[in-house]
């Protein structure tokens, strides 16, 4: 079962999650890029001071130096913002931790433009660069309960993996009985119309549309689908398959993401779906205040999402209009 | 030093050169200019600090992954007859070096990584309480102006690191001609040596000295490097003026004169 938005939000859902995998798992070993707080590994630093490793503000050492650890029998959970977590370190995730498959959690925080703190702190571009590499798990979660569950998830993946989560007020989405799985993706609703595929911070704006749209009488589908890489191609062929039209939605450039792992899969099996991929249109994202408004700005909002399944679907006339949410404090909607 | 153990020392720093010259020869050309520098350094190493099974070893360039395959059989970790087997198709001693090569624990061919990779390994050592563990980093002096090497120093500094020890050779070649005339590295040891570090500026060609430096280093609380001042050229008088020390070619004639040379040194 899910929820409608607005929903309600608790704080550090992640950080909790890790400190009581820690407290099992000896050979976990928390590192900080100078983010601690924001990454909420505070947590971590008070309950295990020993296995908490400041590394500063030098990513590319901090990778590499995760690698060497994790030959060595470690876990290296390794923490700062998404943008300096793989766009910097590249080359050292590529050559210490990918290429030779070591289980290094890299989690990055503050995903595409949920951060009005201009292109230089916004990870448009991190799904892209990890799926590009062998080896490499890309997660990117939609809520606190995946979050919990994702933690203890990607622990004993064999290889690197990286984590994508949002900061701040997370929304509890999912109920408690809500399994997240690495290796299927998660079917929410079946629909014959179009089909709505959408990972991390688009989920909730996904299931809005999803609403606006049922409310107009079109029939949708919408899949979450936190792991991007592997992508459960099955999931995506069999509810591709069953509507007339694709769409996905990712806080990311529709370049190299979840939209594009998608197509891929849609022309590999000749699917003939016609597809509109809701996220980043190959631009960087400039003058904010608020992240809400860059939501807006950049088509990432519920609107957005109704707007692509309308026009992808043909239909006559002016699409659907989403209402507004009144988010009250400490609640969480989608723009 | 006793001269009998220079004169041991000497004889293993030319047996690299020797094995490097037979591993590069079928090739025509390759990383000779690396082992010709490196010799006696890693010779001293392999030969009086190096405890296979107990010390870690990282070669941060991986084009010097050829001095380690040179002193593999004498470490019990390769045969003479792999050594054939150097830079063809489908062998595991490829000319850079891989997860799959032998001798090291950790390469890489993109520069610059190799220092954070042995503090990672030190650091785990240090974490686990192993306190015999020793973890040498060779680095090329090239490498250093790459910025990731100073932040891995400071690290290494700030958390005690005494079971580090960096080996440079500081041959003073790179691909587009003499460090020297590229980017400014010296005064190389007041570097490191404000950065928490101690450092011994040695003659890398002299066993005796680099042997003596090792062991100060070893017994350092604090991480240490030894700056060994080498050139690519050292060893092989028949090498013509001039040549590429980054990337030798050698063939016909000149492997014989070469393979001559140094049997004869040893002999």
């Amino acid at each position: 079962m899910h929820n409608l938005p607005p929903y309600p939000t608790v704080l550090k859902p992640y950080g909790r999650a890790f400190v009581e995998l820690a407290r099992d798992r000896e050979e976990i070993l928390c590192l900080s890029g100078d983010l601690t707080r924001q990454t909420e590994i505070d947590l971590f630093q008070e309950e295990f001071p020993d296995r908490f490793i400041h590394a500063g503000m030098a990513e590319a050492n901090m990778i590499s130096m995760a690698g060497a650890l994790a030959r060595r029998g470690f876990i290296p959970f390794v923490h700062t913002f998404g943008v300096f977590a793989t766009r910097r370190p590249l080359d050292q995730i590529v050559n210490c931790v990918a290429y030779p498959n070591l289980p290094v959690r890299i989690v990055g925080f503050m995903p595409g433009v949920s951060s009005p703190g201009g292109p230089s702190h916004q990870a448009i571009d991190d799904v892209a660069l990890m799926r590009a590499l062998p080896n490499m798990t890309v997660v990117d979660v939609a809520d606190a309960t995946e979050i919990r569950q994702a933690v203890v998830a990607i622990c004993d993946v064999p290889g690197p993996v990286y984590l994508r989560l949002k900061r701040g007020e997370i929304p509890i989405i999912f109920g408690a009985r809500h399994q997240f799985s690495l290796v299927r993706a998660h079917v929410i609703d079946d629909g014959d119309d179009v089909v709505i595929f959408a990972s991390g911070m688009m989920l909730s704006s996904a299931l809005a549309a999803a609403q606006t749209l049922e409310d107009a009488g079109v029939s949708v589908g919408v899949v979450n689908v936190p792991v991007i890489k592997p992508l459960d191609r099955t999931t995506v062929i069999e509810m591709a398959s069953r509507a007339r039209a694709v769409v996905t939605a990712e806080n990311h450039s529709v370049i190299g993401g979840l939209g594009s792992a998608v197509a891929e899969v849609l022309a590999e099996e000749g699917l003939g779906r016609r597809l509109r991929r809701v996220g980043l249109a190959d631009t960087f994202a400039e003058g904010a205040q608020s992240a809400t408004w860059l939501f807006k700005k950049y088509g990432l909002s519920t609107q957005d999402v109704v707007d692509a399944s309308w026009e992808v679907l043909g239909r006559d006339g002016v699409a659907p209009q989403a209402p507004v949410l009144v988010t009250p404090p400490g609640e969480y909607a989608p723009v | 030093m006793e001269l009998s153990r220079v004169r041991e020392l000497n004889r293993a720093a030319d047996l690299l050169r020797l094995r490097a010259v037979r591993m590069v020869a079928p090739h025509g050309f390759g990383y000779l200019g690396q082992v010709l520098s490196s010799a006696e350094l890693m010779a001293v190493v392999f030969a009086e600090s190096f405890r296979p099974g107990t010390d870690e070893l990282v070669v941060s360039p991986g084009h010097y992954i050829i001095v380690a395959y040179a002193a593999g059989p004498e470490l019990g970790l390769l045969s003479e007859g792999e050594l054939t087997t150097y830079g063809y198709d489908g062998s595991s001693l490829e000319a850079i070096g891989t997860e799959s090569s032998p001798v090291a624990d950790i390469t890489g061919g993109s520069l610059g990584q190799g220092l954070s990779s042995a503090v990672g390994l030190a650091l785990a050592a240090q974490l686990r309480h192993e306190t015999s563990r020793r973890v040498f980093a060779l680095l090329s002096d090239g490498e250093l102006e790459e910025g990731q090497v100073w932040e891995a120093a400071m690290f290494a500094a700030h958390r005690g690191l005494d079971n580090l020890i960096v080996l440079l050779d500081a041959n003073d070649s790179q691909v587009d001609g003499p460090v020297s005339s590229i980017t400014t590295l010296d005064p190389i040891a007041d570097k490191w040596e404000s950065f928490g570090w101690a450092a011994y500026d040695v003659d890398g060609h002299d066993v005796a000295s680099i042997a003596d430096a090792l062991g100060q280093a070893i017994a350092q609380s604090r991480p240490a490097i030894i700056i060994a001042r080498t050139s690519t050229a050292r060893g092989l008088s028949c090498l013509p003026e001039g040549a590429d020390g980054h990337f030798i070619k050698i063939s016909g004639d000149l492997i014989d004169a070469a393979v001559a040379e140094l049997e004869a040194r040893r002999a």
